[in-house]
C-alpha cells in the first residue's frame, strides 16, 4: 500500500482497523472456536415477537424531570446507545469513531426533551436482536423508575426504599428477561475470547458507552437520601463532570461499577447494583461480539444469545451471593469485601480493589483513615465524598472534608447525622469552600476533637442541630466542654494525616490488563 | 482473610477506647500542612505520587484556596498551575534538599515569586525520573551536589531560575 493511500485511510478512520493486528489476523469463520452455546436454553431466548414493557403505575413516574438536566442527559444516552448499535449492524462500523461519534456527540450536547424508544432509532438492531432489546428495555425501565422514585419529593425515605424494592420485585417476577441480582464475576465475563475488542478498536465510542454507564451508576448517590434542592445542586456538579470529562475519557481500564460511583446506594440495594453492573457488562459483551472480525454473522447471533444467558437470573437459580462453585469462572458469586453490590473485578481478590487514580483499597474501609466502615443495619452511618468522578464512603466528617480538600475540583460531601433521614449535604467549590446544598444543612453543628482515627466516628460527627449536639455531649463525659462548631468554623479546619492510615499494596502493574494478581489474596 | 478483618476490628476497638480517653485530655489543634492521607496518582502526569521518605521529601503540594493537591514533581505542579483550572493566587510547596523545608513558590496577582537563591533543575527526560530531573534547591551548592549525584540523567544540567522553570513548565498550546 502506498503511503498516501495509507494516510487517507488513517484520516478516514481506517487507522483503528489497521492498528488492530490481533483482531484482523483472522477472517470471519477462521478464528478461534467461539464459546459453545449452553444446551437446553429456554425457548423465550429465541422468540421473534415484539414484546414491550411498560411503566409500573406510580405517582412518581417522570419525577426525574424535576431534575431536568439529569432527565435530558438520560434522554440523550438512549439516543447514543441506539445510534451506535444501528451503525454497528448496518455495515458502518468503519465510521464509528468519526461520523457516528460526531452525530452522537451532537445529540449529547443537544439532548431531546423526551426519552425516545431505542427501537425507532436502531430498528435494524432491534429486528435482529429482539430478545436482547427486551432484556435491555426491561432493565432500562428499572433504571428509569428507580430514578423516578428517588426523585419524587412527596415520598419519605422509607416510602422510597419500599417502592424501589417493590419495583425490583415487579422486574424480576413479571418477565423472564430479568438479569441476575447476584454479583457476577466480572473477570470471567470480560475474559471471553472476544472481550476488549470494542474498547481497543473504538476507544472514543467505547468511552461514550462507559460515560453513559458512569452517569447511570453515579446518579443513584446523587438522588438517594437527598431532598430535591440537594439533588438539583449536587447534579450541577455531577452533570458537569459527566458532560466535560466522563463522556470523553478514553483512558479507563474497565467500565464504571455502581459500587465505585454510588457506594451508598449499592450498599443499601446490592441486588439492584448487581443487576445494573451485569446489564452494563452485557452491553460491553455485545459491543465486543459485534466488532469481532473472526466471528461470522451467525456466530455473532449465537454469541449474543449466549451473552444474554450468562447474565440471566434463571441461569443462576439456586445460588446465593458468596457462593463459588467455580472459583474464577462463571459460577463465582463472591463479591468485593465490604461491598455486596459489586462482583469480583478482573484479576482481583475480594479483599483488595484497584481504583484507577486512587490505587488499591478495600471497599469496607475508609480510604482516608483505613478504619472499618459501618456495616449491615449501621451502614447508613457511613459518610461519603464525591470528587473527580468517584465517590468514596468514609468514616467521619473530618475524613470527608479532608479527602475533598486533597482532591482537585468541586466536591460533594454527604455527612450523616443522628437522624437517618436528615444528612447534611455540603458542596465544595474548587477552592475547598463549603456551602450547604439545602436549608436543612444550614443548621448543622459539628463535633471535632481530633485524636486517633481509631475512634474518629466518635470524635468527629455532624448533628442536625445544637440541641442534638448538646444531647450527645451530655451523655458522654469525655466530651464535656466540647465546642459546637458551626459549618463556617468546621470548614476552616484541616486535620492531621490519620495515624491509622496504611497503604494497601497490590500486585505491581495494572490489574485490568490480565497480567497482574490473578485473583490472589492481596496483603497490606 | 476473615481473621485479618476480625483482628483489625478488635484492634480498632482497643484503639478506640484509648483514643476516647486521649480525646478527653487534649483537644488537638489542626495543623496547617498535613500530608495527604490517601496516596493517589499525580493529577497532571497520572503517574504515582512518590511519597516522602525519612531522608528526603518528594511530594509536591499545590495550595489553591483551602485545597491542597499533591503532584509528582515541581514541573507537574507548575504546569497545572498555568492551566485555566487554576486562575488566581496559589502556592506551590516544592521539596528542597532539606527534609521538612520545602521551597515556597507563590503566584500573587499573576506574579511568581520564590525565596532568594532558589534554583531548579529542569531536564527533559522520561517522566519516570522526574524526582531527579525536576527539583527545587535553596542554593547553588545544593543544585551542584544533586547534579553530581546524578551524572547520567543530569549530565548537561544548568541551574534554572523560577522564571525559566515557569516557562519550561508552561503547557504547550495545541497547534
Amino acid at each position: 500500500m502506498d503511503r498516501r493511500r495509507f494516510l487517507r485511510l488513517a484520516a478516514g478512520g481506517g487507522l483503528a482497523l489497521l492498528a488492530a493486528p490481533t483482531l484482523s489476523a483472522f477472517a470471519a469463520g477462521d478464528g478461534p472456536s467461539p464459546p459453545a452455546l449452553p444446551k437446553d436454553l429456554p425457548k423465550w431466548l429465541r422468540n421473534r415477537d415484539t414484546n414491550h414493557v411498560f411503566w409500573t403505575r406510580g405517582r412518581y413516574n417522570f419525577a426525574v424531570y424535576k431534575i431536568r438536566p439529569l432527565a435530558l442527559d438520560l434522554n440523550a444516552v438512549s439516543v447514543g446507545h441506539a445510534m451506535a448499535y444501528e451503525d454497528l449492524v448496518t455495515g458502518k462500523a468503519h465510521r464509528l469513531e468519526t461520523e457516528t461519534f460526531a452525530r452522537i456527540d451532537r445529540v449529547l450536547k443537544n439532548p431531546p426533551r423526551f426519552a425516545p424508544s431505542e427501537r425507532f432509532i436502531g430498528n435494524t438492531f432491534s429486528r435482529r436482536f429482539g430478545v436482547l432489546e427486551q432484556v435491555f428495555d426491561s432493565a432500562h425501565l428499572l433504571h428509569t423508575q428507580t430514578v423516578d422514585v428517588l426523585a419524587e419529593p412527596s415520598m419519605t425515605l422509607a416510602e422510597k426504599e419500599a417502592e424501589v424494592e417493590r419495583l425490583y420485585q415487579v422486574y424480576r417476577t413479571t418477565l423472564p428477561t430479568a438479569i441476575t441480582p447476584l454479583p457476577l464475576n466480572m473477570g470471567y465475563l470480560y475474559g471471553q475470547p472476544y472481550s476488549r475488542a470494542f474498547r481497543d478498536r473504538f476507544p472514543k465510542v467505547n468511552g461514550l458507552f462507559w460515560g453513559y454507564h458512569w452517569l447511570q451508576s453515579a446518579m443513584y448517590d446523587v438522588l438517594y437520601g437527598h431532598n430535591l434542592s440537594e439533588q438539583q445542586k449536587v447534579y450541577e456538579i455531577i452533570g458537569d463532570q459527566y458532560r466535560r470529562t466522563e463522556l470523553y475519557r478514553t483512558d479507563r481500564f474497565f467500565m464504571p461499577m455502581t459500587g465505585e460511583v454510588s457506594p451508598r446506594f449499592a450498599a443499601r440495594f446490592p441486588e439492584l447494583a448487581n443487576v445494573f453492573d451485569n446489564l452494563h457488562m452485557l452491553h460491553d459483551m455485545v459491543n465486543d461480539i459485534l466488532v469481532t472480525p473472526w466471528l461470522t454473522e451467525a456466530q455473532k447471533d449465537e454469541q449474543v444469545t449466549r451473552a444474554i444467558w450468562l447474565v440471566m437470573e434463571a441461569a443462576h437459580a439456586g445460588h446465593r451471593p458468596g457462593d463459588s462453585p467455580e472459583p474464577g469462572g462463571w459460577r463465582d458469586y463472591r463479591h468485593m469485601e465490604g461491598m455486596p453490590g459489586m462482583g469480583l473485578m478482573p484479576d482481583m481478590s475480594p479483599n483488595a480493589m484497584f481504583m484507577q487514580g486512587l490505587g488499591w483499597m478495600a471497599l469496607g474501609e475508609c480510604h482516608h483513615c483505613s478504619m472499618p466502615l459501618p456495616e449491615g443495619a449501621e451502614a447508613w452511618r457511613a459518610h461519603a465524598v464525591t470528587a473527580d468522578g468517584w465517590t468514596m464512603r468514609v468514616r467521619c466528617p473530618l475524613c470527608a472534608r479532608d479527602m475533598s480538600l486533597e482532591t482537585k475540583g468541586r466536591a460533594v460531601l454527604h455527612l450523616t447525622t443522628e437522624d437517618p433521614e436528615r444528612p447534611a449535604v455540603l458542596l465544595s467549590d474548587d477552592r475547598g469552600n463549603l456551602t450547604p446544598a439545602s436549608d436543612r444543612a444550614g443548621s448543622v453543628v459539628f463535633l471535632e476533637q481530633e485524636a486517633s482515627h481509631a475512634a474518629c466516628h466518635e470524635w468527629s460527627q455532624a448533628f442536625t442541630s445544637r440541641a442534638a449536639f448538646d444531647a450527645f455531649v451530655a451523655a458522654r463525659p469525655e466530651y464535656r466542654g466540647a465546642k459546637a462548631l458551626t459549618l463556617a468554623e468546621w470548614g476552616e479546619r484541616t486535620g492531621r494525616k490519620p495515624d491509622t492510615y496504611f497503604r494497601r499494596e497490590g500486585p505491581p502493574g495494572n490489574p485490568f490488563d490480565g497480567k497482574a494478581g490473578g485473583g490472589k489474596e492481596v496483603g497490606k | 482473610m476473615k481473621s485479618t478483618v476480625a483482628t483489625r476490628r478488635a484492634f480498632a476497638a482497643r484503639l478506640s477506647a484509648l483514643a476516647l480517653a486521649a480525646a478527653a485530655a487534649a483537644s488537638l489543634a489542626a495543623l496547617p500542612l498535613p500530608a495527604a492521607a490517601h496516596e493517589t496518582d499525580c493529577p497532571f502526569c497520572k503517574l504515582k505520587v512518590v511519597q516522602d521518605t525519612k531522608e528526603q521529601d518528594n511530594e509536591v503540594a499545590l495550595r489553591y484556596g483551602r485545597k491542597r493537591i499533591e503532584y509528582r514533581c515541581v514541573f507537574c505542579a507548575l504546569s497545572e498551575a498555568q492551566t485555566p483550572q487554576y486562575p488566581g493566587d496559589l502556592t506551590i510547596l516544592a521539596p528542597s534538599e532539606k527534609k521538612g523545608q520545602p521551597v515556597v513558590i507563590e503566584r500573587r496577582g499573576g506574579a511568581w515569586s520564590a525565596p532568594d537563591g532558589t534554583l531548579f533543575v529542569g531536564v527533559r527526560a522520561s517522566h519516570d525520573h522526574c524526582q531527579v530531573t525536576y527539583r527545587a534547591f535553596t542554593s547553588r551548592a545544593a543544585f551542584d551536589a544533586h547534579v553530581a549525584k546524578n551524572p547520567v540523567l543530569l549530565r548537561d544540567a544548568k541551574p534554572l531560575t523560577l522564571a525559566q522553570m515557569v516557562e519550561l513548565a508552561k503547557p504547550k498550546q495545541p497547534k
